[in-house]
């Protein structure tokens, strides 16, 4: 039984980096920012759909949703495509200066919830 | 264009990023896979370390073993069409990177066993403790499989 309850502590202790799913933590939610640009280029891609927008002084990588999520949620493809003007609120990655993750989008006329 | 990026290319890569719900589904067959296989191998491990020793070592490896084969053949197609579709990410995210090490560790690990201490499984097949060695080698796979999950769910993260 003993041997039991240290192979069952041991599996817990190990798995403890997979209950971490998608926690997003290296953005820094303490910090919302809402940026609003031309779309430079887009991918409507799994895992996460992608946007590079030119806002104000600065280009940002933009970290989406799945595809399947966004298309369920009424975010069309032709919606972020290249040239449109999009609005974003979400949150800088703590690492990548550049990269952000959207908590929304206004794109196309709507305002569409990414979580 | 570098081999990554041919990969990348590919019809079946550009599927699975484009494609609306393939690349869950495929997600969804790789994780079936991977719970087959780390159940059955780390179930078969657990005996031979010591657990239930009145349940025959052969006959477990009988029954638990071919499932384990057979689950590469969900894992293996399913983990090249993730690769495919971001190849050149894969290739150079450190995860990724420990985690294939990691494969063909676990795989050594398993000759190693098959072709050493298993050998002589007709001493301690029932009511009787394997040698260290054979102990040695199944906590080691144990481990070896643990951190492979592990380094398959940070890839997400590194």
């Amino acid at each position: 039984m003993k041997a039991y309850v240290r192979a069952a502590t041991l599996f817990t202790l190990m798995s403890l980096p997979a209950l971490a799913h998608h926690g997003w933590s290296e953005y820094d939610a303490t910090k919302p920012l809402t940026v609003t640009g031309k779309v430079l280029e887009s991918g409507y891609e799994h895992p996460h759909g992608h946007i590079r927008i030119e806002a104000p002084g600065k280009t940002w990588h933009v970290v989406l949703a799945p595809p399947s999520r966004m298309e369920n949620r009424g975010l069309a493809p032709a919606a972020i495509q290249k040239g449109q003007t999009v609005t974003v609120v979400g949150y800088a990655n703590r690492e990548k200066a550049e990269e952000m993750r959207a908590e929304r989008i206004t794109a196309g006329g709507k305002t569409v919830e990414l979580r | 264009m570098n081999p990554a990026g041919s990969i990348e290319a590919l019809a079946v890569a550009k599927a699975m990023r484009e494609n609306l719900w393939l690349y869950p589904a495929v997600e969804i067959v790789h994780i079936l896979g991977f719970v087959l296989l780390v159940g059955s191998v780390v179930m078969f491990d657990l005996r031979v370390l010591g657990l239930s020793k009145q349940v025959s070592v052969r006959a477990l490896a009988r029954h638990l073993l071919p499932w384990s084969f057979a689950a590469l053949v969900l894992i293996v197609p399913t983990g090249m069409l993730m690769f495919a579709a971001h190849a050149g990410d894969f290739i150079s995210n450190r995860a990724f990177q420990v985690k294939m090490a990691l494969l063909v560790a676990a795989g050594l690990n398993m000759v190693a066993f098959h072709t050493g201490p298993y050998q002589g499984v007709a001493s301690w097949d029932t009511r009787a403790s394997a040698p260290a060695w054979a102990r040695v080698s199944v906590a080691l796979s144990i481990a070896i499989w643990v951190a492979m999950i592990a380094c398959g769910r940070l890839l997400a993260y590194l």
